[in-house]
Order: structure tokens, then C-alpha cells, then sequence
């Protein structure tokens, strides 16, 4: 069981250099801004997350199963119009259960598009990218829709518990519940297994069709879930709202420690990454940085974390990957002589 | 809508009185922290209004943070939700949507921050949450660019709409203003948005240039950026007709246009002045003094005849 503690010895590491990254921005804010160190700021960073948390959330068994879903901003979009421009003739709540339908639904599209039709998750997925953004401009008229309804989903951003809010709780709740999922159920390793090595996941007997179309319907359900959110919170459906989120929740999740190559991440890890990529944002603008300067500093920082990544997992020009290829079971050195 | 057009000419006057009168800060802001969430911090009419803003600040003594949205109102409220955390002493606010800001704006009444929108108007929610609007009346020029394309064009002809952002509010009200005053005879080939950018513009002109060509009698560009990138698109395309093209801000673009007789008016819209003016009002209701709900830009139309009395706006 070697590999299975040096695994968690490393996802121990990436924990703790987010830890480090958090424990930077709150020096370097406390020592710059008089006001940054406060219960309320940090409920305000874990309050914005929310809604770019569940994107990353939906991004993180793909990318552990060595899938990617590019859509997720746009199925996004689509819930988050459904979810208002419903209001008026299902009513509030159940308008915010179809919006959560369409982000399922178009979870399956891609599924299908992915697992039956075999084309590359990358290309599947800009091209229902496309659609769907599209499709929800095609029916709103390129109009956001306000909702006739807009306190209902303001109570989402109001305090709890002093640095906590409705959405944030939701968030952060779902994150541990799919940490569960992942690291504590047979489901959820073999999912790991897939992303690390299709076919030897296939001879051992997974049904790896059913694992990725799976987790392409969770994308789907969670990109809901983050629309259904930002319309109820902000009680506007736009067929915009998703259309630019996309690269910040790859960011987040990559910031978190979770690999583009499959097979290995957490949704703690993307917890914590979209929390520091929203603390540097927050320090940021506090601070008056001008939005590109901000981006210069994050593609920075990825750089960093990612030759970090390298040096923790003792790699010398290799990949964590092809490190862990060379400990693992014995099916997988069989398969790869 | 003759209301409209009162309320247009007296904040004309008000604004004169204003500009008259000069910068007359309410006292007691010094030392006292703003927060400005801009729609962007490079554009072509956001920056300057962004100095404007700047210069107004540093002239109060006030400690101006400025954030940018990047033109995503989700943006945007997440950082007026932040700039509340921090318990600032007065909210500037550019808004890029009807309710996007409610949250935020409810949480800044809570905690006593005064908020002043700029350049946009909110929804109708949230401007009960907003102390006070600055900025040009969007509709009225929506109103003034179709009557000007109306007396130009003899009052029939069919034309092509460049407009901004979908969903935008400055997009909805410009739009608006100038379908109700459109002249019967004139009829709306197109409607494309070219997202107030001038690349855009000229890529969708080069579309509706080859689907319509000569038919096109008259252009309305919500704004002067894409009104160029049109007039770009019609030069590439050697075309020798001469369509009216009306833009809307004052941009240098526009004015050079004017001169050379290839546009035939524009809408001054001094985004400086908009910052500068938007700073001023902030201030004043952060000192506790009764501020308009409008304090409007006025509107003023620039063709050949009276072009040698302006400068370009930006």
C-alpha cells in the first residue's frame, strides 16, 4: 500500500502549499490594507466562490477521469435564463429544479456525444460549447431576463454564522460530499483508476463508458447548480452569466492541484484552490491592481504551483503521472512492459 | 414623449448650472474612502471617465480604490459585495445590468454606504437603492439620433443597426429611444449587435454590406466606434454609395468623419466630465447632503455646421 501513501502524501503537500498561498495573501493584506484581515472579508471571498466553486466542482471528476467539459459556461447560462425566464409560469422554486433539469440534460448531450459517438471530450465539448451558448442567445433574443420575482433568491448572499453565506455553505458542502465520494467509496477510486489508465481500468472489467458518460452528467447537473445560483442570487437570468467563467474555474482548479492529464485530484484541492484564487482576487482589488495585472499575476502563480508540483512529487523531468504510472499495481506494469 | 424631452432640457440647464458653479465638494470628505467599480479599466470612453474620476477624487482629498468588472455584471457584484465588506464611505457604480447589483446594493443600505450609479442605469429595483444617477440621458439620444437620421434621410429609406452589448442598458435605451422616434417611411433592414467595439463593427458591416449593399440609405452606431468601423468596412468594400452614419459619444473617430463629410453627425458625451461629475455627487451625499436622483450629461448634437465650436469629447 505504498503507492496509496505516498499518493495521499502528496495531495497532503498540495494542501498545504494552498495553505501557504492563503497564509501569503493574508500577510501581505494585513500588512498593506488596514481593513483586509476581517470576518467579513473573508465571508465575502467564500461568498464570491460560490458560484465559479460549483464550475470547478463540475470540472473535477472529468479532469479525474482524463475527461474535459469546455461547456460548462455555457450549460451555465442556459439554467441560469431557464431558472428565471420560468419564474412567471412554474413559480420560483420549481423554476430553479428545470433549471437544474437543463444542465442535466445537456450533461447527457455531452455524455453521448463523448461515450457513443467516441469523439474527444476537448472537441465534444467545444462544439456544445458553442451550441449551447448559442441556443440560449437564439431564445432569450440576446436579452437578460430579471426576474419578477427578486427576493425570492436573496436570502443565498445574506450572513450566516458570521463568514459564511447560503451559497457558500452550499458549496462548500457539496465539496466534501464529493471529497466522500471520491476518496471513500469503490465508485469513486475507480474513477481514478479510469483517468490514470483507460484500458487497463477496461481489462480489470470497469465499464468505463458509464464512469465518464457518469461523470459528463455531473458536470452537467453541477454547471446547473452554479447557474441556478447566480440567477436566484443576482434574480437575473442572463444567457450571459456562464460566458466568461470557464477559464477562472479551470484556473481555480488547477491552482487547487488537480491535473489536466487525468487521474489524479481532489475536490478538496479545488476547495481550496478556488478559495485562494478568490482571496488573490479580493487582496487584488482591494489593493487597486488593474485587472490585466491581475492576470499576468495569475499565470504566474499557475506556472509556480505547477514546477512546485514537479519538485514536491520528487519528479526530475518526469510527470507525477508517469512517476506514479511506474508504482503502481502490477495489472497496470503488465499492461505497460 | 415630451416629458422626456423637459426632463432632458432641464438637466441641460441643471448640468450648466452645475459646471457653472464648479466643483463644490461637500465638506468633511477628506480622508473618507471610495470604492469605484468600473465597467472596464481600457476602453475607449471608460478610461477617460475612470480619470475623471480620479482627478475629482484627488481634487476631494478622497481615497479612491478602483475595481473593474471587465464588463461582466456577475463581476461587478461580486466586487460591490466586497466593497461593502470593507465598509467603505461611499460606493461608485457602473452598472451592466437591471438587477444584478440587489444583493450588494441591499447590503450597502444596510450598512449606511451611499451609492451613486454611473453612465448606466440600473433597474428599476435597484435604482431605488442608488442615491443618484450621472450620467447622459441614453434614451433621449436613442430619440435625438433618430430624428436626426430622419430629417437626413427626407424621413424614408431603409437603414442597419449597429448596436452595443445585448442586454446592456445604454444597448436597450438607445435602441428604444430611437425605434419610438423613428420616422414612419424609415425601415430597419438589420439589427446587429457589434458590442460598442469597433472590430466588430466592421466585421458585421462587411456582412451587411454584401447582404444589402446600396439598398443601405442610412446607418445608426450606437455608438462613434462602431460607426468607423462601419465606414472602414465600406471603404474596403469600394463601394461608391454614400449612406448617412450617425454615431453617438463625440469620439475623435467621429469628428475627422464629420470633417471629411463620410458621417454626418454624432452626441457629445464627455466621459471626463461624467467622472469627474459622478465623484462630486458621491461626495456630496457621503457629506449628508440631498443630491438629485438625476444628474444628467447634456446632449449635445455635433454635425459640419457646428463642428468648429467642440472639441472632441475623447
Amino acid at each position: 500500500m505504498s503507492g496509496v501513501n505516498l499518493r495521499t502524501m502528496g495531495h497532503l503537500v498540495v494542501q498545504y502549499r494552498l495553505l501557504a498561498m492563503l497564509a501569503a495573501i493574508a500577510i501581505f493584506g494585513g500588512f498593506t490594507l488596514d481593513d483586509f484581515l476581517t470576518a467579513n472579508t473573508l465571508r465575502s471571498i467564500l461568498d464570491r466562490a460560490a458560484v465559479v466553486g460549483f464550475l470547478a466542482l463540475a470540472l473535477t471528476p472529468l479532469l479525474i477521469a482524463g475527461q474535459i467539459d469546455l461547456s460548462i459556461g455555457s450549460i451555465m447560462s442556459m439554467s441560469a435564463f431557464t431558472t428565471i425566464a420560468m419564474q412567471p409560469f412554474a413559480g420560483s422554486l420549481p423554476a430553479a429544479f428545470i433549471g437544474l433539469c437543463v444542465g442535466i440534460a445537456a450533461g447527457l448531450v455531452n455524455a453521448a456525444i463523448v461515450v457513443v459517438l467516441k469523439v474527444n471530450s476537448l472537441v465534444a465539448t467545444l462544439a456544445t460549447l458553442l451550441i449551447y451558448a448559442s441556443l440560449v442567445l437564439l431564445v432569450s433574443n440576446s436579452q437578460p431576463v430579471s426576474s419578477t420575482d427578486p427576493m425570492f433568491g436573496l436570502p443565498l448572499t445574506s450572513t450566516m454564522l458570521g463568514i459564511f453565506t447560503p451559497r457558500s455553505m452550499l458549496f462548500i458542502g457539496a465539496a466534501l460530499v464529493m471529497f466522500v465520494w471520491l476518496k471513500a467509496t469503490p465508485s469513486g477510486r475507480t474513477l481514478y483508476a479510469v483517468g490514470s489508465n483507460l484500458s487497463a481500468a477496461v481489462s480489470a472489467g470497469v465499464n468505463a463508458n458509464a464512469y465518464i458518460g457518469g461523470a459528463f452528467v455531473l458536470s452537467g447537473l453541477l454547471a446547473g447548480a452554479a447557474g441556478v445560483l447566480q440567477a436566484l442570487s443576482s434574480a437575473t437570468g442572463s444567457p450571459l452569466a456562464g460566458s466568461v467563467l470557464l477559464i477562472p474555474a479551470i484556473t481555480a482548479v488547477v491552482i487547487g492541484g488537480t491535473r489536466l492529464e487525468g487521474g489524479r485530484g481532489s475536490s478538496l484541492a479545488t476547495l481550496g484552490g478556488v478559495v485562494a484564487f478568490g482571496a488573490l482576487t479580493t487582496l487584488s482589488e482591494y489593493n487597486g491592481v488593474p485587472s490585466y495585472t491581475q492576470a499576468v499575476y495569475t499565470g504566474l502563480i499557475l506556472i509556480l504551483l505547477i514546477t512546485l508540483d514537479k519538485v514536491a512529487s520528487g519528479g526530475e523531468g518526469k510527470t507525477t503521472r508517469a512517476r506514479r504510472g511506474a508504482r503502481t499495481t502490477p495489472t497496470i506494469k503488465a499492461r505497460n512492459p | 414623449m415630451t416629458s422626456r424631452t423637459s426632463l432632458f432640457l432641464a438637466a441641460a440647464v441643471s448640468a450648466a448650472a452645475l459646471a457653472v458653479a464648479g466643483p463644490s465638494l461637500g465638506a468633511g470628505v477628506e480622508g473618507k474612502s471610495i470604492c469605484y467599480i468600473t465597467a472596464a479599466n481600457s476602453h475607449p470612453y471608460v478610461t477617460p471617465a475612470n480619470e475623471g474620476a480620479q482627478a475629482a477624487a484627488d481634487a476631494a482629498g478622497v481615497k479612491l480604490t478602483i475595481v473593474s468588472e471587465e464588463f461582466s455584471p456577475q463581476t461587478g457584484a461580486d466586487q460591490l459585495d466586497s466593497c461593502v465588506s470593507r465598509n467603505v464611505d461611499g460606493i461608485l457604480l457602473w452598472p451592466l445590468d437591471a438587477n444584478s447589483y440587489l444583493p450588494g446594493l441591499l447590503k450597502a443600505k444596510q450598512a449606511g454606504i451611499p451609492v451613486v450609479a454611473i453612465d448606466t442605469r440600473a433597474g428599476e429595483e435597484s435604482m431605488k437603492l442608488i442615491q443618484s444617477f450621472v450620467g447622459a440621458d441614453k434614451f433621449a439620444q436613442g430619440e435625438v439620433s433618430a430624428k436626426q437620421l430622419g430629417e437626413a434621410l427626407g424621413g424614408a429609406g431603409d437603414i442597419v443597426i449597429l448596436a452595443g452589448q445585448a442586454g446592456n442598458n445604454t444597448t436597450i435605451e438607445r435602441t428604444e429611444g430611437f425605434l419610438k422616434d423613428k420616422a414612419e417611411g424609415v425601415n430597419v433592414l438589420a439589427t446587429v449587435n457589434a458590442d460598442f467595439d469597433q472590430q466588430k463593427a466592421l466585421v458585421a458591416s462587411r456582412d451587411l454590406l454584401t447582404k444589402y449593399g446600396e439598398q443601405i440609405k442610412g446607418v445608426y452606431a450606437e455608438d462613434d466606434a462602431m460607426a468607423a468601423g462601419f465606414l472602414q468596412a465600406l471603404k474596403e468594400s469600394g463601394l461608391s454609395f454614400k449612406p448617412v452614419v450617425i454615431g453617438i459619444g463625440g469620439m475623435k473617430v467621429a469628428f475627422d468623419a464629420i470633417n471629411a463629410g463620410d458621417m454626418y453627425s454624432t452626441i457629445m458625451q464627455p466621459p471626463f466630465e461624467n467622472g469627474r461629475l459622478a465623484i462630486e455627487t458621491l461626495a456630496k451625499a457621503m457629506a449628508g447632503e440631498t443630491v438629485d436622483p438625476v444628474v444628467p450629461l447634456p446632449n449635445i448634437i455635433v454635425t459640419k455646421e457646428n463642428i468648429g465650436s467642440y472639441e472632441p469629447a475623447f
